[in-house]
C-alpha cells in the first residue's frame, strides 16, 4: 500500500464511528478525528465501555438461575480522547444504519 | 439523563446497536458493543428481542494498521476542521495521569466497601461530618467528583439511577432479610438523600443567576440525577422518620450523647434543606437562616465523638463518572474550616434576607449590594446567588425612574405622574400634548437604561475581583447610554422650552444622570484596583491623579445639581401653596442625598489629589520601590492602565504628555539623583502646604458626610458597615497627615544630597493594616 492509497483509505473513516479495543480490554466508541503513522487515534464524543468483572457475572448468573442472564456493561462519556497506537488491540468500523456505504473496506 | 446501560446478552455477538453520538449530557440510549469475551463457559442462547436498525461492524485492524505504517513520519490523516488546539484537550488513554479509567496492574475497578455492613454510631457521626465537609468544599468551588461523589454511600444511592424514590437505597434489587439495613444505615440514608436534594437546590439557585462555571462554582453532576423530580416534603418525611426512630429508645440502645449528636445532625439537615428550598415563601424568609445557624453549635461540639471511616470515601468512583477531565484527588477540607465556612454561609444568607425589608429604592439597593460584595470573607457563590435571586425577583418598581428622580429631577414637571394620564389626539397628524411627549421620552429612555442598570447590578453580585473587571465593561455600556441620553435630552429641552418651564428643569438631566453614574463606576474601578493590589507602588501617584480628576468632574456635576435643587426649593417656597410646600419639603429631603454625594465626591477628590502629590514626591525621593522594566515604555504602560477608559466620551483620560507633566513635574529622569529643581521645591513650604491643605479639606468633607449620616447617603440598610467605611476613610486622612509630616520632618532635618534616614512602608492587602482598603497610605519608619 503506498502513501496515497493509505491516505485515501484512512481518510474515509474520518467522522465515522470506530470502536477501539485497548490492551486493558476496554472499548472506546467514538468518531475518528485523526490518526498518524504510529496508529495513534483521536476519537471525539467518545464513550468508554468496560466489561463487568467475572465475579459479578457469576453472581448474576447464580442469582437469576439462568445462564443467559444479562449482565450490564458499565459505560460512561469521556469526550475527546487519544488512544496511543501501542495500546490499540483491535479496531472496528461501525457502519451507520442510516448512511450505508461510502466506505471501501 | 444518559444512562448508558450496556445490556450484554452473553450469547449475542451480532446484535449491536450503533454507538449513538451525543454530547454526554443528553438522553438515554441503549448500547451493545460486539464483544464475546464474557462467555464465562456458559451455554449460550439467542437474546429474546434483537434491537432494530442493526448496524454492522467490521474488523479493520489489519488494513488500518498497514495503512498507518504507510504514512510518513509526522503526516496526519485528519478531519480538516480538527485543530491542533483541540487535540491538546484530548485525554490520553492508558496514561495514569490523564485516563481516569486506567487500572494499575492488579487493581480492581471498585473498592470492596460494603454499604450494607452495620456501622457504629460513632462511625455514623464521622461519616455525616465528612459528608458535610465535602458539601462545603463543593460550595467553595471544587467539583462534585472530588467531593461528595467520592462517597460510596451517595454513589450507591444515585447509581444505577433509581427509577423511583424507594429504589434509592444502598443496594439494588432484592436482598435477604438479614442483610436489610438497620436503624443507623436508615438514618444515614435519610441524611444522604436530603443532602443530595440540598445539592440539587444549590445548583438550581446558582444556575438561575449569573455565575461563572468552574471559576465560581461547578454544577457538573456527571450524569447523576440529583433526585430532581422528588418533591421536598418526601425528604423532610424521611428525616422526620429517622429522627423519630432515633428518639425511640426501645429500638436500639445508643449512648445518650451519640444519640443527641445524631439527632442534631438530622435536625440541622432538615432546617438547611428547607432554607435552601428554591420555592421557600418569601414572607417567611426572615428567620430561616437563623434557624439553621442555631443548629450548628451542637454539631461542632459533638464532632470529636466521631470515629473516622476513611474507606467510605473512594477515589475510584471517578472512574465511573462521565468525565472529560483527568482523575483528580479527593479534596480534603478540615472540619474546622468547613464548619467556619458553613457558619459564614448562614450568616451571609441571613444578611441577604434583610434585603426584602429595605426601603424600595434603587439607591438603597445599590448600597446594600455594594456592602454585601464588600463583606469579608467574600460571600460564597451560593450566598451571592441567593441575594441576586431576591434582588431580581418580580418587582413593580421602575428602577431607573426612581433613581433619576432622586438625582436630577426632584418634584419635576417632567416626571409629573399626570403626564402619563394624557391620551394622544385621535388624529395622528396632530402634535401630541407636550406633557404626553415628555412622558413618552422618559418611557423610551427608561426602557433603554434598563439593561445598563441590570448589567450594573449583575456586576455588583459578583466577587470583588470580577466586579472590578466587569465594571470596566459596564462603564462602556453606560457610555453608549450617555450618547443616547443626549438625544432624548435635546427633545426634552425643546419641549420644556416650548412649555415655558425650562427653568424648572435641570439642563440636560438625563445626560447628567448617566454621566454621574458612569463617573461613580470609574472611581470604583480605580479604588477596587488599589484594594486588590493591581497597581505597583510607583504607579500610585498616577492612579490617584486619575482618580482625583474623575472625581473632580463628578464633584462639579454635583455642584450644578445641588444648585438646581436649591433653586427648586426656593421656587416652591415662594409659591407658598400647600402643594408647593410639600414639594419644597420633598426637595429639601432630596438635597440631603445630593449634599452627601457632593461632600463624598469632594472628599475623594481632595484625598486622592493629596495622595497623588505625596506619592509623586516619594517617587523623587526614591522612597518607593521601582522595578526594572526593560521591555516597556512609560507611555505604553500608561495606555495599558487606562485601556478600559480610553474610548469614553467625553475623554476622562489625560493625554500621556499631560499625565507625565503632572506625575513627573521635575524633569525626568529622576531615578538615580533627584533633579535640582526638585530638591529646591522640597524645601519650599508651599509644596507641602498644598498637600496638607488637601488632606485637611478631605477630612472636613468626609466629616460632613459622616454627620449627614447613612440615611442621607441612602445607605440606611447597611448603616453599620457604612459608618465603618466612612471612619476608615477619615482614619486614612489622619494617617496621611502623619505620613506627610514624617517625610517633611526628615527632609528638613536631612542635609542636602544625603540619605534621608527613613523608609516608607506600604501596608499590604487583607491584613487589616489599611484603614480603608482602597486608600493606600504608607507609614514612615526610621531606618
Amino acid at each position: 500500500m503506498d502513501n496515497i492509497e493509505a491516505n485515501t483509505y484512512l481518510s474515509q473513516f474520518i467522522g465515522k464511528n470506530l470502536r477501539i479495543h485497548t490492551s486493558d480490554d476496554r472499548v472506546f466508541g467514538g468518531q475518528m478525528k485523526c490518526t498518524d503513522k504510529d496508529r495513534n487515534i483521536i476519537l471525539a464524543l467518545t464513550y468508554e465501555y468496560r466489561a463487568p468483572p467475572l465475579e459479578e457475572i457469576k453472581k448474576v448468573v447464580e442469582a437469576s438461575g439462568t445462564s443467559s442472564a444479562t449482565v450490564n456493561w458499565s459505560s460512561r462519556y469521556v469526550g475527546l480522547v487519544v488512544v496511543p497506537g501501542t495500546h490499540v488491540k483491535k479496531i472496528e468500523y461501525e457502519e451507520s444504519a442510516y448512511s450505508k456505504g461510502g466506505v471501501v473496506l | 439523563m444518559a444512562e448508558d446501560r450496556l445490556g450484554h446478552a452473553t450469547t449475542c455477538e451480532d446484535h449491536i446497536t450503533p454507538i449513538v453520538n451525543h454530547d454526554g449530557t443528553g438522553a438515554s440510549q441503549e448500547v451493545r458493543p460486539a464483544e464475546k469475551r464474557l462467555s464465562a463457559g456458559l451455554p449460550l442462547r439467542q437474546a429474546m428481542k434483537p434491537p432494530l436498525a442493526e448496524p454492522k461492524t467490521y474488523d479493520i485492524t489489519e488494513k488500518f494498521t498497514k495503512a498507518c505504517s504507510a504514512l510518513e513520519v509526522g503526516q496526519l490523516v485528519k478531519d480538516e476542521y480538527f485543530t491542533l488546539f483541540e487535540s491538546i484537550g484530548a485525554l490520553e488513554i492508558m496514561d495514569p495521569k490523564m485516563d481516569s479509567g486506567f487500572l494499575q496492574p492488579g487493581e480492581t475497578l471498585e473498592d470492596a466497601y460494603d454499604t450494607l455492613a452495620p456501622i457504629l454510631p460513632e462511625e455514623l457521626i464521622s461519616i455525616l461530618d465528612q459528608l458535610l465537609c465535602h458539601e462545603i468544599a463543593w460550595h467553595t468551588g471544587y467539583p462534585l467528583s472530588q467531593t461528595l461523589f467520592t462517597s460510596v454511600y451517595i454513589d450507591k444511592l444515585l447509581w444505577p439511577e433509581p427509577k423511583t424514590f424507594e429504589q434509592a437505597q444502598f443496594y439494588r434489587g432484592e436482598i435477604s432479610d438479614d442483610r436489610r439495613p438497620g436503624l443507623l444505615l436508615e438514618v444515614l440514608r435519610a441524611y444522604c438523600l436530603a443532602l443530595v436534594k440540598c445539592c440539587d437546590f444549590t445548583i438550581a439557585r446558582i444556575t438561575s443567576r449569573d455565575y461563572f462555571e468552574e471559576e465560581d462554582f461547578c454544577t457538573h453532576t456527571y450524569n447523576r440525577v440529583l433526585l430532581v423530580q422528588t418533591p421536598m416534603d418526601v425528604f423532610q418525611r424521611e428525616l422526620d422518620a429517622a429522627i423519630e426512630r432515633l428518639e425511640d429508645h426501645s429500638e436500639m440502645d445508643i449512648e445518650a450523647s451519640l444519640r443527641g449528636a445524631l439527632i442534631a445532625r438530622l435536625k440541622f439537615r432538615k432546617r438547611f434543606l428547607s432554607a435552601l428550598d428554591i420555592d421557600f415563601p418569601i414572607d417567611y424568609i426572615r428567620h430561616c437562616w437563623e434557624q439553621v445557624s442555631r443548629k450548628l453549635p451542637t454539631i461542632s461540639t459533638t464532632h470529636q465523638l466521631g470515629k473516622v471511616v476513611p474507606e467510605s470515601f473512594s477515589f475510584k468512583i471517578q472512574r465511573r463518572l462521565a468525565s472529560t477531565v483527568p482523575p483528580r484527588p479527593i479534596v480534603e477540607l478540615e472540619f474546622k474550616d468547613a464548619f467556619e465556612k458553613l457558619q459564614q454561609l448562614c450568616i451571609d444568607c441571613d444578611e441577604a434576607t434583610r434585603f426584602v425589608d429595605i426601603e424600595p429604592d434603587p439607591l438603597e439597593y445599590q448600597s446594600f449590594l455594594w456592602a454585601f460584595a464588600s463583606r469579608t470573607p467574600t460571600p460564597l457563590p451560593y450566598s451571592r446567588a441567593y441575594l441576586a435571586s431576591l434582588l431580581f425577583q418580580e418587582s413593580s418598581l421602575n428602577i431607573p425612574l426612581i433613581d433619576l428622580r432622586s438625582l436630577v429631577l426632584p418634584c419635576s414637571p417632567v416626571l409629573d405622574p399626570t403626564n402619563w394620564a394624557l391620551s394622544p389626539p385621535r388624529n395622528p397628524m396632530l402634535p401630541k400634548p407636550p406633557r404626553l411627549q415628555l412622558a413618552l421620552f422618559i418611557d423610551e429612555f427608561v426602557e433603554r437604561a434598563g439593561q445598563c442598570y441590570l448589567d450594573l447590578w449583575t456586576a455588583l453580585g459578583q466577587n470583588r475581583c470580577r466586579l472590578r473587571r466587569m465594571l470596566t465593561h459596564v462603564v462602556t455600556g453606560w457610555d453608549q447610554l450617555q450618547m443616547d441620553a443626549g438625544i432624548v435630552d435635546e427633545d426634552i429641552m425643546r419641549v420644556v422650552t416650548e412649555m415655558g418651564i425650562r427653568e424648572q428643569v435641570l439642563e440636560y438631566p438625563l445626560t447628567t444622570w448617566v454621566y454621574h453614574k458612569k463617573l461613580w463606576m470609574i472611581e470604583k474601578v480605580v479604588l477596587l484596583g488599589f484594594e486588590q493590589d493591581i497597581y505597583l507602588h510607583d504607579e500610585f501617584a498616577g492612579m490617584y491623579l486619575f482618580l482625583s480628576s474623575v472625581t473632580g468632574r463628578r464633584r462639579d456635576l454635583l455642584t450644578t445639581i445641588k444648585a438646581h435643587f436649591d433653586d427648586r426649593k426656593r421656587m416652591f417656597l415662594s409659591q407658598n401653596t400647600p402643594e408647593a410646600l410639600t414639594n419644597a419639603q420633598e426637595t429639601d429631603d432630596g438635597t440631603r442625598y445630593i449634599s452627601s454625594l457632593l461632600h463624598d465626591a469632594s472628599g475623594i477628590s481632595a484625598l486622592s489629589s493629596a495622595l497623588s502629590k505625596f506619592y509623586t514626591k516619594l517617587n523623587y525621593l526614591n522612597l518607593l520601590p521601582r522595578p526594572t522594566r526593560p521591555f516597556s515604555t512609560e507611555d505604553l504602560r500608561y495606555e495599558l492602565r487606562m485601556k478600559p477608559f480610553l474610548t469614553l466620551t467625553p475623554p476622562e483620560v489625560y493625554p500621556f504628555a499631560d499625565f507625565a507633566a503632572q506625575v513627573q513635574p521635575y524633569a525626568p529622569p529622576f531615578f538615580d539623583s533627584p533633579p535640582p529643581s526638585f530638591s529646591e521645591a522640597l524645601r519650599t513650604p508651599e509644596s507641602w502646604l498644598e498637600i496638607e491643605d488637601s488632606v485637611k479639606r478631605a477630612k472636613e468633607e468626609f466629616s460632613a458626610v459622616k454627620k449627614l449620616g447613612a440615611k442621607a447617603a441612602k445607605s440606611d440598610s447597611v448603616a453599620i458597615s457604612w459608618v465603618k467605611d466612612v471612619q476608615g476613610v477619615l482614619a486614612s486622612c489622619v494617617a496621611l497627615g502623619v505620613a506627610v509630616a514624617g517625610v517633611k520632618a526628615a527632609v528638613e532635618e536631612g542635609e542636602e544630597g544625603r540619605e534621608l534616614g527613613i523608609r516608607f512602608e506600604i501596608p499590604g492587602i487583607g491584613i487589616g493594616k489599611r484603614y480603608a482598603e482602597g486608600w493606600v497610605v504608607g507609614k514612615v519608619v526610621k531606618s
